[in-house]
């Protein structure tokens, strides 16, 4: 089963093309991440698959509605928590609520009876009668959240949810993405945290409003432009980092380098022995340097595909 | 239509609470209008009283002297001396020592009062408008003598013989100000929304574009119609300026008026993209609402393409309408022609508007 099926989904403003000749499927019950730099064109096809802004060409089914045709049937089966609290700041916790579940046609017993389970599922309880404006940010996207969830929507779009909120607020929402996944909700993010790209069950990135890749993190490490024929990826270990990155990164066989934790990343061609990096560091001053092999990370496959594709 | 107009109840909802929550809109829509009444109220008054003026009096009898009197009466004019001739009547006038001058004729007590009465010559500075209208309003508003055809016979003032501006101001004002504060109370409703990202949040969700448009302007409606009647009722209390027609009809009628301007403030919205810019196109549609609805200066006085532009303005409209019940006790016929005026101009406000809206939001 399908939760949104994109067919060459196209939309221009002008001369500029926003999302160009985009396909890819998402199943339902996944967490789908939807992955690309600022201004490739991710806002603009969440628009379109919300029913708010029509493609030039091309079509797309979300919860099996037409976004063209039916974008009133997707709006009411589709959430959506966007990167900015736009939530109504004067009113409370529990006024949103109500506020929300009334325009989407909840009244009376049922709305309570739902507006009381959002509030169990994000933990709003105590928050009740509190001005939404005056929540620190994690609490905020809580309600956000929760607000979101009111209708019992199939699909939830998540646009940057975790932008500008602390690390354990970050994970506490993971955590409660992880639950609705279980309960069988499709969840479309949009994120610029590799780390959260790495717990989604598929992405697809996006990059100068083309789709580049989709798939499973696992695919996408696996892909033969991460890491070209005849080079390899290797960590780096050493007591002086910062300082070991510096050299490696002068040295003509470092394709690619970058410091992850105490760890260097390389990517070098596959010719060139491990040793031979361990003794320029040798040469260096820092005898301590051990080398394995690795996979690439998210990051590395992002950022391989996106230079490839500006070199081009 | 059912789908346009979903969530109208919830909006009108949250709209109520956020009025609740934010006593300075509150404050704004109630209060400081009935401040700009009291203000404007004793401040924009036309009349001036108490104009110097000389006598020359060839008569000297008690029917000419009492006549002077009568004159003085009215407050309009002071009496400040007396010359020997109509010649140096003139001379004082030129030096500006009075600005008016009665000239009564040696027969006055003769004729005064037969079937052939006195000409009393005055002789009023023009260079001032207003002090020679006023000069003039003595003469006017003289008490009648019991003997007909004494003095003046030929002006007949039908409303207002006292000439008191706040009874013609007043209409005006009221409904100049229920226009400012409906206008700016929509326009920034709407533009807040843009600007905290919660609009968008309303067009992911299956509320019509119908439905967030009138439950938007609904409570306002309700602000605008209350002010209404704190307006009116403080000009009675503060002006004495009641109304002499149904205030039923008035109020009727004021819905027309109101949904016209909050239409205006649903379309500026549409075009400002944020509070301050909202307030800036409210004063733009402020001015012209002032100086050509007939408010402050008559219609009769602009130039050809200001009067079109009179023309089309609801305010305009609703200000004779409002006029007409407040002073002349009108009823339903006399103001119809403004009445059909005003409905076209608000229906064709509310489709403008609502289509600029529709456009705006999605």
């Amino acid at each position: 089963m399908l939760a949104i099926e994109i067919k060459n989904l196209t939309r221009r403003f002008g001369e500029f093309t926003a999302v160009d000749n985009v396909s890819f499927n998402v199943p339902k019950g996944t967490i789908f991440g939807f992955l690309g730099p600022n201004g490739s064109g991710k806002t603009t096809c969440i628009r379109m698959l919300c029913g708010l802004l029509e493609p030039t060409s091309g079509t797309a089914n979300v919860n099996g509605f037409d976004i063209i045709r039916q974008p009133e049937e997707i709006k009411r089966t589709i959430g959506y928590l966007n990167q900015a609290f736009s939530l109504y700041r004067d009113l409370t916790v529990e006024e949103n609520l109500n506020f929300f579940g009334g325009i989407y046609g909840l009244k009376g017993q049922r709305l309570s009876q739902r507006r009381n389970e959002v509030i169990e599922l994000v933990g709003l309880g105590n928050y009740l009668q509190r001005r939404s404006g005056q929540l620190s940010g994690g609490w905020k996207q809580r309600l956000a959240l929760a607000a979101a969830l009111i209708h019992e929507p199939e699909l939830v779009f998540l646009d940057e949810p975790t932008a500008g909120i602390d690390p354990v607020a970050r994970r506490e929402l993971w955590d409660l993405l992880f639950d609705l996944a279980g309960q069988g909700k499709t969840l479309f993010v949009t994120t610029h945290y590799m780390d959260e790209a790495e717990r989604c069950n598929e992405i697809a990135y996006i990059y100068l409003s083309r789709l580049m890749v989709h798939g499973t993190p696992t695919d996408l490490k696996a892909l033969p432009e991460v890491t070209p024929t005849g080079t390899k990826r290797v960590a780096v270990a050493s007591s002086h980092p910062a300082q070991a990155l510096s050299l490696l990164k002068r040295q003509e066989f470092a394709l690619d380098a970058t410091l992850v934790e105490a760890e260097i990343h390389i990517l070098m061609p596959m010719n060139i022995e491990d040793s031979a990096v361990v003794n320029t560091l040798h040469r260096g001053g820092m005898p301590d340097a051990s080398v394995r092999p690795m996979e690439p990370s998210l990051e590395d496959v992002f950022v391989t595909l996106t230079r490839s594709l500006a070199n081009k | 239509m059912k789908s346009a107009l979903y969530g109208f109840r919830s909006i009108v909802a949250k709209e109520w609470l956020h009025i609740q929550r934010d006593s300075t809109t509150l404050v704004f829509a109630l209060i400081v209008p009935l401040l700009q009444l009291i203000l404007f109220g004793y401040a924009i008054d036309f009349n001036v009283k108490h104009v110097p003026a000389a006598v020359v009096n060839m008569d000297g009898s008690p029917a000419s002297l009492n006549y002077l009197h009568q004159l003085e009466n009215t407050q309009y004019i002071d009496i400040v001396g007396s010359l020997a001739t109509p010649h140096q009547a003139e001379e004082a006038l030129r030096r500006n020592t009075v600005q008016v001058a009665i000239i009564i004729p040696p027969d006055f007590a003769q004729r005064y009062n037969t079937a052939n009465p006195p000409t009393v010559k005055v002789l009023e500075d023009g260079s001032d408008s207003q002090i020679s209208a006023a000069a003039s309003n003595a003469f006017l508003t003289r008490p009648n003598t019991t003997r007909p055809g004494t003095v003046d016979a030929r002006f007949n003032v039908l409303f207002n013989p006292e000439a008191r501006t706040q009874i013609f101001t007043i209409p005006g004002l009221v409904c100049v100000l229920l226009q400012l504060t409906t206008v700016s109370l929509t326009s920034f409703s709407l533009v807040r929304e843009r600007e905290q990202g919660t609009l968008e949040q309303l067009m992911v969700s299956p509320v019509g574009r119908l439905g967030l448009m009138l439950g938007k302007v609904t409570p306002y409606l309700l602000l605008g119609m209350t002010e209404m009647g704190a307006i009116l009722f403080m000009g009675w209390l503060i002006f004495n300026v009641s109304v002499a027609g149904s205030l039923v009809m008035l109020m009727i009628l004021a819905v027309p008026f109101v949904l016209a301007a909050l239409s205006l403030g649903l379309f500026i919205s549409t075009v400002a993209q944020n509070q301050a810019q909202a307030m800036q196109m409210t004063m733009l549609t402020t001015m012209p609402s002032i100086l050509l609805s007939g408010y402050i200066v008559p219609r009769e006085t602009l130039p050809g393409p200001l009067y079109i532009v009179s023309d089309v303005l609801p305010v305009t409209h609703f200000i004779s309408i409002c006029r007409g019940i407040v002073v002349r006790g009108a009823t339903l016929p006399d103001i119809l022609p403004h009445l059909y005026s005003l409905l076209v101009i608000t229906l064709i406000l509310i489709t403008a508007s609502t289509l600029r809206f529709q456009k705006s939001v999605g």
